[in-house]
């Protein structure tokens, strides 16, 4: 089939200095000399080392723990235990923020007391002069287990006498979509299509292991110097460890990746403890297999989809179930459940729509947040169906998909008003496209394969979360920029996207701005990196306080041009009147001009998301998330049917993304974001057997290297409707969630059986094939329906 | 244990290094050199963050013993630069968007750069198989494929 | 951290063989590193003394002698992989080290510490075994020479006795109607362990009949193994369509695959017999 892109709607974008190019970013120059120093490159004089005695068990009482030969090793400065550190949790919540009562006990306690519920929990901390003696001391904590029955499966721990992880069930949470009729949908239904999916857990691989050094100072203040994508965490160390919260100061490294794993608290509250014990600086890093043992994983999901068609493809009713795997602790489990909840009939307009979600809490790994939030399990399992229905109806993928896509006014599963540009086929086209015609195959055991996937993903937090975000915007008097922002950078460029939007504001170029993040202290704070929201959140908060620079400065010019503040402008460092350019002054002596004067120059925003209200729970609707960003990605697939190996030979990522602010680096996360959501499909699995990790370091949990992934070209769409600066969306988890439906549907594609698991292991692809010769249907069952919509 | 005085090139500099025999070169680096640009990502071979030139072959510092280069040269990311002046590898992998947390840059600069010493014009196959002991979970490889290429092409 | 140990780094391989043997067995010879390293650091070896040989010449050179061809048990990967002398005569050899691993490993890692290691998933052994290598072993007791096929014994576990250091592999140079081919699957492109691999080798007269041929699976069973009755099954035969499928059938039923976390018993088994009809039948196109 030959696609052809559909024409764009006409949408006219200023032309601007700096936004929309694709510059130099900022942090480039430090990171490719080695000189830009990440939170694992710090020490301080007079240094401790830490080391975390952890749990080899998954579920087991503690019947004895003994760190007396531990304390006792000469070197060993401080050994913490439960009994050192009275109901220390983990709080991850956020007062006035979550709308949902979170389960007593069910946040972890920062070290485990009585009982363990997963291997690699933490037990004791140890500190000592150096980090061979820490390592000596882990092998003289004496610890007896006494082990209790566990449950490794969620499905499992829902059943009537599973043991409980933590009273009085195993239900984390649920949520429930209740929209239109769905029985009279199905019952005008042509037919019904009934598929069930699974993901695995799978690890955030970031290349930097979690660091952090901490001290206390003259103040008793405690410092963490740390690589973590939420500052603001210092309220929930200051309550774990028993201070206030002006007494924890967390100073953010650059991070080398996060990806939503350096989401949670990682080394913080340890950091700070024994910083607070020992009264020392102590250091804190993590080897790999620590890494992978002890931070949080993306949630395993069962889904299941059951959609009433017509003979069209519009879908007339759908229902779908579906199951999380919470782990040992809560986390983020509630949330990352909701955004699958909201997020899983897709971008399709559904009126008839019943979701019901539920995450068991296991003695498996925690699971919390990992880019694409939930969202992404859920558009593996959509995108996924919605090929099943074309397969059933005769119908092209695309076709079956265009008869359903949402439209700017269309309400989505939470019955939301979709607001901004809906450009889903000019996506879907446009990936296609650009995949072209399929490559031959090179012989009659390899099957070509081609298959896309489109989605929806919101951009900004849940809007009754009331999300916020600051930033200080100044001038100094040789006309040079500061911004002062608490926004952690992950390393897709957050920084560098501030830096060129107060670059635009105020008429000067990138390199005169210079950014200070990242510190809960010292920069006003900015919220999390997360939930796709910097660009929306303090991008907006940049934008704001920098318009109020150079509104202040405009007026002062117009005094002195004796011109309307409107008829000047502002670039090259240079304000200047727009009639007659000729007419102009440096902005150093607009800057000086302004400070003899006490004029400000510079300015603190505010920006507020829209601040909702909770929904009814009995049927989530009304307004979840700012906006959505839309898109599509595409991929070609050769699968040797005798090995059953996948070679990706294709690979298209086409978004609108509302305005490209630096579109080198929307392209970065574009094909950054895909290359995780192959791996996602291909090879990714951290296995864990009764509660164990058999995929313990980067020798078996593997992540895709360079000969594994093909070029991924990147299309931008610019609608310019999107609530961030400038018209723009977000696209940091949007550019993932397309890519692993993609690849499934792709090799569907390629052997004309589905494989309904993820990853697509060689093996997997034997036991499909093997299946579909036995004339049997994979997890699959259509039926024709009766008219009151009965299965025939 | 053993300790050792090693004598080795860094970077163009003659070093005179005391050493325990269990000291890895990485750890020499970091810890006694304050070499912190050579980044630990794993400390078992997998993901090439600690990339260096062992007389000019690359290789995970992690994996050698900082006395078995005793008498050797070692090359790390600090000592790509020349007087101020960015490295041709360098300079693509900033122009062309190859980096982005940076944690694996160093490593990939190092691998780069062998490859190109050794076979100024590869392919877009031999960049690749050339990197895959270099892991990045940013990028997706395609800027830093493109780097190497337009890399490649400046060195002349 | 890496647990404790002495080093020690002698200057010949004498000097080598005195300090392994005065300290076995807790001493163990130091390579590329590539394995032991992350042995101690996991601490699965702790041995008090680490002999260095990576630099000794004794253990370096690739050469020809009486008909073979004589790798020091130093030579690395990347050596391996660049010599004009392992192209000419063992193509196969670099057909596996082209996929060993990743290209820095490979720069450090040796032939004889891949050996030595024992493992089932090894990427030299399958090529090695079809060329009939031995493998030198010299201790303070001499030298002696064992076939590849009686070195290997088990998971980890090999003929190599304490004290004693493999220092060359041989093999005679294979005849002019000799070809052989290495395949590997993982679960990724390169730097993976094998799921399996295997590797074949045929000797055809001119008239295409079978004079020798030799079959060896990797990751199919505890040590890398000979698919014997697949072998001699084709002798005196022409490689046709069917004596090829039939050989493959017999290397399949060889096998004593288990299930890991990289692929099921079933897959291992039924791809064994994959891998071998197409190399089979790729060696049988490249005699001609």
């Amino acid at each position: 089939m030959k696609y052809t892109a559909k024409p764009l709607p006409k949408v006219e974008l200023p032309e601007l200095r700096q936004v929309g190019k694709p510059l130099r970013r900022v942090d480039a120059l430090g990171k490719t000399t080695g000189t830009t120093v990440y939170s694992g490159d710090f020490t301080m004089p007079n240094m401790l080392h830490a080391k975390v005695f952890r749990s080899r068990e998954p579920s087991a009482r503690i019947k004895r723990l003994d760190v007396s030969r531990a304390r006792a090793l000469p070197g060993v400065v401080c050994v913490l235990t439960a009994a050192d550190l009275p109901d220390a949790r983990l709080v991850t919540d956020m007062p006035g923020q979550t709308g949902q009562k979170r389960r007593a006990g069910s946040d972890a306690p920062v070290l485990a007391s009585d009982v363990v519920r997963f291997a690699g929990e933490p037990i004791a901390l140890i500190a000592a002069e150096t980090l061979a003696v820490a390592e000596q001391a882990l092998d003289l904590v004496e610890i007896e287990y006494e082990p209790l029955p566990g449950v490794f499966d969620p499905l499992a721990a829902l059943q009537p006498g599973a043991p409980v992880v933590h009273e009085p069930d195993n239900v984390v949470a649920r949520w429930k979509i209740r929209k239109g009729d769905v029985k009279a949908g199905f019952a005008v239904a042509d037919v019904v299509v009934e598929n069930t999916f699974r993901v695995p857990f799978i690890d955030h691989a970031y290349i930097e292991p979690e660091s952090g050094v901490a001290w206390m100072d003259g103040q008793d203040v405690i410092n963490i110097r740390v690589c973590t994508q939420v500052v603001e965490h210092f309220r929930s160390i200051a309550r774990a460890v028993g201070v206030p919260h002006n007494k924890i100061h967390i100073q953010g490294t650059l991070l080398g990746g996060g990806f939503g794993g350096k989401e949670d608290i990682t080394v913080e509250i340890f950091l700070a403890l024994l910083a607070k014990h020992t009264r020392r600086p102590v250091r804190l890093e993590y080897t790999r297999e620590e890494s992978i043992l002890a931070h949080s994983k993306r949630h395993p999901f069962i889904i299941t989809h059951r959609t009433g068609v017509k003979r069209n493809g519009r879908i007339t009713a759908a229902e779908i179930k579906m199951v999380s795997d919470s782990g040992a602790y809560l986390y983020l489990s509630p949330y990352v459940l909701l955004y699958a909840t909201i997020a899983a009939s897709g971008p399709y307009r559904v009126d008839h729509l019943k979701v019901d979600s539920v995450s068991a809490a296991t003695n498996n790994p925690f699971t919390s947040a990992f880019r694409g939030f939930g969202a992404a399990q859920a558009a593996v399992a959509y995108e996924q169906q919605m090929d099943e229905i074309a397969k059933v109806l005769g119908l092209d993928p695309l076709e079956v998909r265009c008869v359903n896509y949402l439209k700017t006014g269309d309400r989505n599963a939470t019955g939301q008003e979709i607001k901004s540009a809906v450009w889903l086929e000019e996506a879907a086209t446009r990936a296609l496209e650009a995949l072209g015609e399929k490559t031959p195959a090179p012989s009659d055991a390899v099957k070509i394969g081609q298959g896309f996937a489109s989605y929806l993903q919101s951009y900004g937090r849940i809007t009754w979360f009331h999300d916020t975000s600051r930033a200080w915007v100044g001038l100094e008097l040789d006309g040079s920029v500061v911004i002062r922002c608490g926004v952690p950078d992950l390393g897709a460029g957050q920084i560098n996207s501030l830096c060129q939007i107060a670059a635009e504001v105020l008429g000067v170029g990138l390199d005169d701005v210079t950014i200070y993040s990242t510190d809960s202290a010292l920069t006003p704070l900015a919220g999390t990196t997360t939930a796709t929201r910097q660009l929306y959140m303090s991008g907006n908060a940049v934008f704001h306080a920098a318009g109020a620079v150079r509104e202040s400065l405009l007026e002062r010019a117009s005094k002195h041009f004796e011109e309307p503040p409107d008829g000047l402008d502002l670039a090259e460092g240079r304000v200047f009147v727009k009639d007659d350019p000729e007419q102009s002054l440096p902005l150093s002596e607009l800057a000086a001009m302004c400070a003899a004067g006490g004029l400000p120059l510079a300015n603190l925003y505010l920006f507020k998301a829209p601040f909702t209200s909770t929904l009814d729970p009995e049927g989530l609707q009304g307004d979840v998330f700012p906006d959505f960003t839309f898109g599509a990605h595409a991929v070609e697939v050769a699968v040797d049917t005798e090995t059953g190996e996948i070679t990706l030979l294709k690979s298209v990522g086409c978004h609108d993304v509302g305005r490209a602010i630096n579109p080198a680096a929307v392209v970065g996360q574009i094909q950054g974001g895909s290359a995780q959501g192959l791996g996602y499909a291909l090879m990714e699995e951290v296995i864990v057997e009764e509660g164990i990790i058999r995929t313990p370091s980067l020798a078996e949990y593997l992540i895709p290297t360079a000969m594994d992934l093909p070029v991924t070209q990147a299309i931008i769409l610019e609608s310019g409707s999107g609530v961030g600066p400038f018209g723009a969306k977000g696209i940091g988890e949007p550019s993932l969630t397309p890519a692993a439906p993609a690849v499934a549907n792709a090799v569907a594609d390629a052997l004309g059986v589905r494989i309904p698991d993820l990853p697509l292991t060689p093996d997997k692809v034997l036991a499909a094939l093997d299946r579909a010769a036995g004339r049997e249907a994979v997890g699959a069952a259509a039926c024709e329906t009766d008219d009151d919509g009965s299965e025939a | 244990m053993s300790r050792h005085t090693i004598s080795v090139t860094v970077n163009g500099s003659a070093e005179y290094v005391d050493v325990p025999s269990n000291m890895t070169l990485l750890q020499m680096l970091r810890e006694k050199l304050a070499l912190t640009g050579t980044k630990n990502g794993c400390e078992a071979g997998e993901c090439g963050a600690c990339t260096v030139l062992l007389d000019g072959e690359p290789v995970n510092a992690c994996m050698v013993l900082a006395v078995e280069v005793d008498g050797r040269e070692v090359t790390t990311v600090e000592g790509l630069a020349h007087d101020g002046q960015l490295d041709v590898v360098q300079q693509a992998f900033v122009e062309e968007g190859g980096v982005q947390c940076g944690f694996c840059t160093p490593g990939m600069l190092i691998s780069a750069h062998s490859l190109l010493d050794r076979n100024p014009h590869p392919t877009e196959e031999e960049i690749r198989q050339a990197l895959v002991g270099n892991l990045c979970r940013c990028t997706g490889y395609t800027r830093i494929v493109r780097a190497v290429q337009k890399a490649a092409r400046g060195r002349v | 951290m890496l647990p404790e140990f002495n080093l020690l780094t002698p200057q010949t391989l004498a000097e080598a063989l005195d300090m392994l043997a005065e300290s076995a067995p807790d001493a163990v010879p130091l390579a590329g590193g590539t394995n032991l390293i992350v042995d101690l650091r996991d601490r699965r070896q702790c041995p008090a003394v680490l002999v260095n040989v990576a630099e000794l010449a004794e253990l370096r050179g690739i050469r020809q002698e009486n008909g073979h061809v004589v790798m020091g048990g130093g030579t690395t990967i990347a050596e391996m992989l660049n010599d004009p002398l392992i192209a000419q005569h063992a193509p196969v050899l670099q057909d596996a080290a082209r996929i060993f691993a990743n290209p820095l490993v490979r720069h450090r890692a040796t032939v004889a510490g891949n050996l030595v290691y024992g493992s089932p998933a090894a990427n030299t052994p399958p090529p090695l075994l079809v060329l009939d290598a031995e493998v030198e072993l010299a201790s303070q007791a001499g030298v002696r020479r064992v076939p590849l096929d009686d070195f290997l014994v088990g998971v980890r576990e090999t003929a190599c006795r304490p004290a004693e250091l493999l220092t060359a592999v041989r093999w005679p140079t294979p005849a002019q109607h000799s070809a052989a081919a290495f395949r590997k699957v993982g679960l990724r492109k390169s730097d993976a362990i094998a799921v399996l691999n295997v590797a074949v080798r045929v000797t055809q007269r001119a008239d295409g009949v079978c004079e020798q041929t030799r079959i060896a699976l990797g990751s199919v069973a505890p040590r890398v193994i000979r698919a014997r009755a697949a072998e001699e099954s084709l002798l005196g035969q022409p490689l046709t369509e069917t004596a090829i499928a039939e050989a493959a059938r017999l290397a399949a039923e060889a096998t004593r695959c288990i299930s890991d976390i990289r692929g099921s018993a079933d897959y291992r088994r039924r791809v064994t017999e994959v891998l071998v009809r197409r190399l089979l039948t790729q060696v049988a196109g490249e005699v001609k």
